[in-house]
């Protein structure tokens, strides 16, 4: 089996340039065809910048668009991941990602878990996406796509490795932030997310990239740092922080199948068993079933009684 | 002083890996004047560290060449708060202007010190029994006027030298010495300055000397708010950024009456860290929901 050749780029867009954007990744898709890369992996919102506000409307671009297709056409003979604001035919507006392959839009991710606390304000200016399901590539093998915040949910990453992704595909616009001394590579930033994608890749028993921009928009440093781990939770390739740049490194699917067969997590995952539970929890959440952790005397949907109800509220009446 | 060891006090959770911090702030710098359109900065250089640590931030991210430093001395300013901006200018290499501020200031209020002729001022009689806050406030903001006259002059923009913690607790001048286009260490709080102000090579005197607002004689800042940088840096640490409650304040050994006053002071403080409320009245308002980044595609000064 050939190894895999993948090639991260971790770009600083132009905040709402979208034709600046375009051109740089037809630069850095160029360059990663000269590398000889299968797959090239762009940032989240590579072709808008992140910290859009309400430029949000006037950078999107419906699938049709033209830019969009011209970047898309430059895909033959390689898969590239890109990062844009898609608008709807209905007009929504989400954070998606799509793959592209030999030309054509094999599949578009949009962001399903918007970031909206700290210095997110991603709901505001976004729809959410609904789905999340991994895609057949002609890498040969089952890809599956999130943007940033979609990886701080435990449920993103099982979903594509049970729904077949042997390839875990994160792409980011992570603020850099926590600069204490104590943290890995001295950014509290940095330091989860490593953390995190070597869970991933050791849990799902797959390959994780994650690509991260760097640059500017206002106050935010995006810190790059992107990476290739490996099933095993080994690190293939660690790009620097900060740096602009395009970083390549091979991946061998044998790798894959060895680690899958020696830890067969995903063959012993019992998605039925998930699957009862949380329906469970999502009735007695929406307090249409008895909650087993909510305290006696609770109202459906509730986890603490009602004070109202409880003794606190007779001895408040007889004063 | 003589003596060897730390030149500040720094408590082990203010610890910053300076590397990181000085590539964000270098980076950031170069980002915002290129998003801007312009290749040139300006500063106001007190002698003090802030200032001297955005003086090396901004001669790294542009060279020293494009960094231009204004001292602005009162003429009750200390002597010694001009030799160490001279310093921080000759070991960067960079142009200077030094332009007292004594006539600016004294033309408003009157020159009422002992030894100056007593002149009454544009504000007449009145202005010789302005408070010392008063002045030093004026002192602030006609360095700003000054500051943004030479970022004209120069083609360049004012770049910031507040620190966190006068931020927090609104020991700053608002349109004064708070006025910037930005701020390259505005969430570094004063002991963290320090570590980074060590890490770029700022004469260490500068970094071991009482901090001063320099508005008068023997001022130092640590006695005219009344606690000590790594006392209140701590405090600061723990209350804004791991949103600790004053209970739990407590339990980690800060006093009631120190938790008190800072809590006060910050949140009175609100006001000079926020753009002015403007009333709405219309469909769609400036800062309330027409919201764009400062800087987008056409917002930059055109070339020439």
């Amino acid at each position: 089996m050939q190894p895999l050749r993948i090639a991260l780029v971790q770009l600083a867009p132009r905040l709402g340039d979208v034709e600046a954007n375009v051109a740089l990744h037809r630069a850095r898709l160029a360059e990663a065809r000269e590398a000889g890369a299968d797959l090239v992996v762009f940032p989240e919102l590579g072709l808008t910048g992140y910290l859009l506000q309400d430029l949000n409307a006037e950078v999107a671009m419906r699938l049709d668009d033209p830019r969009l297709a011209a970047l898309v056409a430059e895909t033959a003979g390689l898969s590239a991941v890109i990062g844009f604001v898609e608008e709807s035919a209905d007009h929504r507006l989400f954070i998606a990602a799509l793959l592209a392959e030999d030309g054509v839009v094999r599949h578009v991710h949009r962001k399903v878990f918007l970031a909206n606390y700290g210095l997110f304000d991603e709901r505001r200016f976004f729809g959410a996406g609904a789905q999340v399901r991994a895609v057949a590539s002609r890498l040969g093998v089952g890809v599956g796509l999130g943007i940033c915040e979609d990886f701080w949910h435990l449920s993103v990453p099982q979903l594509l490795a049970l729904d077949g992704a042997q390839l875990l595909i994160n792409i980011s616009s992570s603020p850099g932030r926590d600069v204490a001394a104590v943290n890995e590579a001295g950014l509290g930033t940095a330091s989860s997310w490593r953390t995190m994608m070597r869970a991933y890749a050791q849990l799902t028993t797959s390959f994780v990239v994650f690509v991260n921009r760097v640059g500017i928009d206002e106050s935010i440093s995006f810190w790059g740092g992107s990476e290739i781990i490996a099933p095993s939770g080994a690190t293939i390739l660690q790009a620097p922080l900060f740096d602009e740049g395009l970083y390549v490194a091979e991946i061998d699917l044998a790798d894959l199948r060895r680690e899958r067969i020696a830890l067969p997590l995903l063959r012993d995952e019992r998605p039925e068993v998930t699957l009862r539970q949380l329906e469970r929890i999502v009735r007695e959440r929406a307090g249409e079933a008895p909650d087993a952790t909510a305290e006696p005397g609770a109202e459906p949907g509730f986890d603490l009684a009602s004070p109202a109800a409880g003794p606190t509220a007779s001895s408040a009446a007889e004063r | 002083m003589s003596a060897p060891g730390p030149a500040y006090e720094l408590p082990a959770e203010l610890v910053i890996d300076t590397a990181v911090a000085r590539r964000i702030a270098v980076d950031f710098i170069r980002g915002q004047l290129r998003q801007a359109g312009f290749e040139r900065l300006v500063l106001g250089l007190s002698g003090g560290i802030d200032s001297a640590l955005v003086a090396y931030l901004a001669a790294e991210a542009v060279g020293p060449q494009r960094l231009l430093c204004a001292l602005l001395p009162y003429r009750t300013s200390a002597p010694a708060s001009r030799a160490d901006a001279e310093s921080v200018v000759a070991a960067l290499g960079c142009p200077s202007r030094l332009i007292e501020i004594s006539p600016l200031v004294d033309a408003y209020y009157g020159a009422s010190e002992a030894g100056v002729a007593a002149e009454v001022g544009a504000l007449g009689p009145e202005g010789r029994e302005a408070t010392p806050r008063r002045r030093g406030n004026l002192m602030a903001r006609v360095r700003m006027a000054i500051l943004y006259d030479l970022s004209a002059a120069w083609n360049a923009l004012v770049v910031g030298t507040g620190n966190k913690t006068e931020a927090l607790i609104g020991y700053t001048t608002i349109y004064g010495d708070n006025a910037c286009a930005f701020n390259p260490i505005g969430d570094l709080y004063k002991t963290q300055v320090r570590q980074l102000a060590e890490a770029m090579g700022v004469p260490e005197g500068i970094i071991r000397k009482a901090p001063s607002a320099d508005l008068w004689p023997g001022q130092t800042d640590e006695a005219e708010v009344g606690f000590e940088y790594a006392d209140v840096d701590r405090l600061l640490f723990w209350l804004v950024d791991r949103r600790r409650s004053e209970d739990e304040l407590l339990a980690l050994g800060f006093d009631t009456v120190t938790i008190e006053r800072v809590t006060g002071m910050v949140a009175a403080a609100e006001f000079k860290r926020q753009v002015p409320p403007v009333a709405k009245m219309s469909s769609r308002t400036t800062g309330v929901d027409y919201l764009y980044p400062r800087r987008r595609p056409g917002s930059a000064r055109p070339p020439g």
